[in-house]
């Protein structure tokens, strides 16, 4: 009897175990109602500390120093090399190595303060030499493998920041998110085995996105300059940055002071002068100015600038990477492979287009196979790519359709700056330039994560693009790693971490009070089945890429892979792009 | 229930995984709904660190001309497939022969079979002794993965979950001690298990496929814990036919089995299940071999293939032990040479008479107390016993013991067999130090070393201060709590200064060997301590 009852017993408890009264300890858990935490009354402090999850992480960090690293590897030694033997006037000068240092001067530094602390072993390794090609063995792997790791430690206190400073009941949804993001496969898979380091120069950002959410402002700014002078890719971020700045600058919310203004009959000059907090303008300004002085005043000095932004901004590459990046461009290339395989295949195609205004001498087959003689393009292993059919796209256009939808992402944003509004301003512009943008790398996907991480804990409604998101922006990162050795790191990495986030984000995201009338019911299933459809896409692209060494059509087809890749990811990506547009500028309750 | 009643529960129900790393992780994913989570979340991160573990050296990597470990598995792979079997115990004797039993060259040929699809350039006999190239290591990591997720994993699963809820029926002291046997506890206890540094190290670093092994006898374990003798029996025999060290646990499961079907003590005379057992014994032998008689010219060829894989397989014409191993032949030889003093004959009685007396202990106890708790128990200091005085004994056989011993920690209950067994885990892996170096695992050592110790709470820093302090407070506690607390952390220190030393002094011109040797006369005091620490225990637990 007594074993019965005991019996009975655990499976109740068990069973209770997601209700707060019969499991004390699971109030630590990420459950569905964090709030009835504080009225059981138990002393339940927990910590929400990261630094397990960084001991952790490190370790196996430390077991990939042995993996593959891509070239970046030498072009971030060839830079430690430069920094450390030349002085500073010759930095962007240096051009012995094809790896030019070509990111801003505070990265420049960094590189130089690292390679003060080179190892008299790993200098006999060849670390610091200026050659053409880098001759260097596992010393300089492991040495240059640990400063990523430890320079990752920035991205942990800056999130750890971020839990430290949000409210008591948001902390358990801040530490989701800051999990999220420390453990993110993009981190693991492009710093650690591809080899950057992002997680430094997210670390910088997320301090800025934290101290915006603080109000503080002067902070926000200073960070935000900071990493602006570590990688120059935060320019696709910058001008939210600065509306959201330049907001704080006026005074619009303080009505009643303004309708005080009114009422006392002030001169419009008068209005402008008090509209205006010109104690935190003035601030702001020079908190910037002396940022960008200190990183660029040494090379300004040294007359070496036009050098130096030349090295920053190359427009002589073409409009895709040799891996099209799932943006807008990789399903406009896709739909001009799509169209020349029509022309060439099916007699009646060519008419059709003629019809549609295409040239006909673009589309006869003749000048097809012509064109493609000339450009080795449908190769896709050039840096360059023409398209046959479809108008070409000139760097003009890709800059004007990025600023053109950053544009509406910021008229909200200016009319009520709120923190929310803030990040998805954000989101939206690392979106618009990821798809839109000129010469994409497939990494810069991080540019839209990482802020909309912080996003999508304030609502339900957000949870569904911000999963196509996730599951399109990591898989996409699969084909950067070209080495069957750690596909299975990769894969199965990138599987765990979006299994434990997948459920985690579904637990704690709040759901607002209309989420039931507004939610779409065959889209929640459409999302799922592209979500699903990523298990054959990765399966059969790793099978074809196993076989095609034996069978040499495959091998032909390697564009086919990659193609496949872009373009399922990019779908993904694109859709999420437009959900979150619809919120943004149609959901007003969401953002306030 | 007021506060104070459910505080002391909640202290009760608290394991020793309290407050460890491992549980942190873990507990979020306590509620019901989320039990999967966790199930996957483990298994996802055994496979990560092994394939992580897996991208560093391996045993004999450009080491010509008889290479390793590693290359002895893929010239079986290779000679497999491109052999008749009737040839299979034949080729090559003096570079990779075979000489593992059957069911590892049947295994061969599947994952060679595979191999040769996939490139044949990797398998043309002779033309590919000592191929080396990325993809390559890559496939043969894979092989082992694959092998040991599916036989050593869902083994380990199916143990936890079978003795968790045998336990949680048995546990009847202490009101609340049931509770420790919850399905997080069990989860953790899956880590601890898979996490098992030594076996990930051996197979996906220095290359081998001891878990294929270790899994088919844990599998047996499982069937002994659900009274099924002959389906035990049968996974027992498959581990044998696998790697002929699997015999080290023999002992026990025939004293098992036998005292559960035979025994004139406590009236039991089971005769049919008896010849169950023999018969399903028989059948898979006769199975596992017949391949070799069958697929060959005649009958007699057969017997004679037979025989020379029996002696392919028992190589009793090797030396007493291999390089430098922590038992007690191989410490001893320190001080009395015995290839010196006494010939080969005389060597295999004297320690075929030292491995019955040692194994003499677990085999009476499981006779006279088949219990299904002790089993773990016994199987451990039976392996123990075979690992210290068997013939023809290295360093990588320490798997055999630490297995079973592992095992024990799925006693929750238990902080005493925690610490001792988290310890001999420890001394394990440092034993393994002077092999893994060989093989370029340095780093891999140290890290999963770390990582083992820090995720189940070992290096707490309240955890160490407090074990420090009781060293000082001879007299609150007890003699023995307080003699395990020393020895431990005494090993512990002692075995980090012996690192400290090899990395920051030379050895002496004169003993080049100097460091190994200390490694493995350590190893093997900590060991023999443990050995008898655990015999004890088990006549101690023998009753409850």
């Amino acid at each position: 009897m007594p074993k019965k009852t005991r019996e009975s017993r655990e499976t109740t408890a068990s069973a209770a175990k997601s209700t707060p009264t019969a499991a004390p300890d699971s109030s630590a858990s990420l459950r569905r109602k964090p709030r009835s935490k504080a009225p059981t009354g138990h002393p339940t402090k927990k910590k929400f500390s990261l630094i397990n999850i960084w001991i952790a992480g490190a370790c196996l960090k430390i077991l990939l120093f042995t993996a593959y690293y891509s070239t970046d590897f030498d072009v971030h030694r060839n830079w430690l090399a430069i920094t450390h033997n030349l002085p500073l006037k010759d930095w962007y000068l240096e051009h012995t190595s094809q790896w030019t240092l070509d990111y801003p001067p505070f990265f420049a530094y960094f590189e130089w303060a690292l390679s003060q602390f080179v190892p008299q072993i790993v200098k006999d390794d060849g670390c610091l030499s200026i050659v053409e090609v880098g001759n260097f063995s596992v010393p300089t792997v492991y040495f240059q493998r640990s400063t990523v790791i430890v320079s990752e430690i920035l991205l942990f206190l800056s999130l750890q920041w971020y839990i430290k400073s949000s409210e008591l009941k948001e902390k358990q949804k801040s530490f989701v998110v800051a999990s999220s993001i420390v453990l993110s496969p993009g981190f693991l898979m492009i710093d650690h085995i591809h080899f950057q380091y992002n997680g430094l120069l997210f670390g910088l950002l997320i301090c800025s996105i934290v101290s915006a959410k603080n109000q503080k402002f002067l902070q926000c700014g200073f960070f935000f300059a900071v990493s602006l002078c570590f990688k120059h890719i935060f320019l696709y971020l910058a001008p939210a940055f600065f509306i959201f700045l330049l907001r704080s600058c006026l005074n619009i919310e303080n009505t009643k002071n303004l309708k005080g203004l009114k009422k006392r009959k002030c001169s419009n000059l008068e209005l402008l002068f008090k509209l205006i907090n010109w104690k935190r303008l003035f601030g702001l300004a020079i908190i910037v100015i002396s940022v960008f002085t200190v990183s660029f005043g040494p090379f300004v000095y040294y007359g070496v600038t036009n050098n130096l932004f030349r090295r920053l901004f190359p427009f002589s590459r073409g409009l895709t990477h040799a891996y099209w990046a799932p943006n807008i461009w990789a399903i406009y290339s896709f739909i001009d492979r799509l169209l020349i395989q029509l022309c060439l295949n099916v007699p009646i195609a060519p008419k059709i287009l003629n019809k549609l205004g295409f040239a006909e001498s673009t589309t006869s087959a003749q000048s097809i196979k012509s064109l493609m003689l000339n450009s080795s393009s449908t190769k896709g292993l050039v840096q360059d790519i023409e398209f046959v059919i479809l108008p070409n796209v000139p760097p003009s256009l890709t800059f004007f359709l990025t600023i053109f939808y950053q544009f509406f992402s910021f008229i909200p944003l200016f009319i009520k700056p709120t923190f929310n509004r803030f990040i998805g301003c954000l989101t939206l512009c690392g979106y618009s330039s990821f798809l839109f943008g000129w010469h994409v790398h497939e990494k810069a996907v991080l540019l839209i994560i990482i802020p909309y991480s912080f996003l999508v804990i304030k609502d339900k409604r957000l949870l569904l693009t911000f999963d196509l998101l996730i599951f399109a922006g990591y898989v996409s990162l699969f084909p950067l790693l070209i080495k069957s050795n750690e596909w299975v790191i990769k894969v199965l990495y990138t599987y765990v971490w979006l299994l434990i986030f997948y459920k985690s984000f579904d637990e704690i995201c709040s759901s607002s009070s209309s989420l039931m009338t507004r939610r779409v019911f065959y889209l929640d299933r459409l999302i799922l089945m592209y979500i699903i459809g990523f298990i054959p896409l990765v399966l059969i692209c790793s099978f074809l890429d196993i076989f095609a060494i034996k069978i040499p059509i495959i091998k032909k087809l390697e564009f086919l892979r990659l193609m496949a890749y872009s373009v399922y990811c990019s779908v993904g990506i694109v859709s999420s792009w437009c959900a979150l547009n619809w919120l943004y500028f149609l959901d007003e309750s969401l953002w306030n | 229930m007021d506060f104070h009643q459910r505080q002391q529960e909640r202290l009760s129900s608290k394991s020793v995984f309290y407050n460890s790393p491992c549980y942190e992780f873990l507990s979020p994913f306590r509620p019901v709904q989320n039990q999967w989570v966790i199930k996957y979340i483990i298994t996802i991160f055994a496979i990560l660190i092994r394939s992580a573990v897996s991208l560093g050296g391996y045993s004999g990597h450009a080491n010509p001309p008889f290479f390793g470990d590693f290359e002895a598995q893929r010239h079986w792979l290779d000679l497999t497939i491109n052999l008749p079997i009737s040839k299979w115990y034949y080729y090559k004797l003096g570079y990779w022969g075979l000489d593992y039993p059957p069911l590892t060259a049947y295994h061969s040929y599947f994952f060679g079979f595979i191999g040769k699809f996939i490139r044949p350039g990797w398998f043309q006999l002779d033309n590919t002794n000592g191929i080396e190239n990325d993809d390559l290591k890559n496939f043969m990591r894979l092989t082992v993965l694959i092998s040991d997720v599916l036989i050593y994993f869902s083994a380990v699963y199916f143990f936890t979950f079978c003795f968790f809820k045998s336990n949680k029926k048995i546990t009847t002291n202490g009101s609340q001690g049931w509770k420790k046997f919850n399905s997080l506890n069990q989860s953790i206890t899956i880590v601890l298990i898979l996490f098992q540094p030594c076996l990930i190290l051996i197979d996906h670093g220095h290359f081998q496929y001891n878990s294929v092994m270790l899994g088919l006898v844990l599998f047996s374990i499982v069937s002994l814990l659900y009274d099924q003798l002959s389906i035990a029996s049968f996974f027992f025999i498959l581990a044998i036919s696998f790697k002929q060290m699997a015999l080290y646990y023999s002992p026990v499961i025939f004293f098992y089995i036998l005292s559960l079907c035979f025994n004139p003590f406590q009236k039991r005379f089971d005769f049919p299940r008896l010849f169950a057992v023999a018969f399903s014994v028989i059948l898979t032998l006769v199975v596992m071999f017949a391949p070799l008689v069958i697929f060959n010219n005649n009958f007699k060829d057969g017997l004679l293939n037979i025989k020379q894989a029996l002696i392919r397989i028992f190589p009793f014409e090797r030396g007493l032990f291999e390089d430098k191993v922590a038992n007690f032949w191989c410490v001893t030889n320190i001080l009395v040479k015995y290839r010196t003093l006494f010939d080969l004959s005389t060597l295999k009685t004297l320690s075929l008479g030292f491995t019955l007396l040692s194994i003499l202990p677990s085999c009476l106890v499981i006779y006279f107390h088949p219990r299904k708790n002790l089993i773990p128990i016994a199987f451990a200091s039976c392996s123990w016993g075979f690992y210290f005085f068997s013939f023809q004994v290295h360093e990588k056989s320490i798997l055999l013991p630490l297995m079973p011993t592992t095992l024990l920690l799925s006693n929750v209950n238990d902080d005493e067999i925690f610490k001792m067994v988290c310890w001999v885990n420890n001394i394990g892996l440092f034993s393994l130090y002077p092999l893994l170096k060989k093989d370029e695992l340095v780093l891999q050592y140290f890290v999963i070393g770390f990582l083992m110790n820090w995720l189940i709470g070992n290096l707490n820093i309240n955890c160490v201060v407090n074990n420090f302090k009781n060293l000082f407070k001879v007299k609150e506690n007890s003699i023995k709590n307080w003699s395990i607390n020393f020895v431990i952390i005494s090993s512990t220190v002692l075995a980090l200064i012996l690192h400290g030393m090899e990395v920051f002094l030379n050895p002496p011109s004169r003993y080049p060997d100097l460091w190994v040797v200390l490694n493995i006369s350590f190893s093997f005091a900590c060991f023999s301590t443990f050995w008898f620490w655990l015999n004890i225990r088990m006549f101690q637990i023998r009753n409850n």
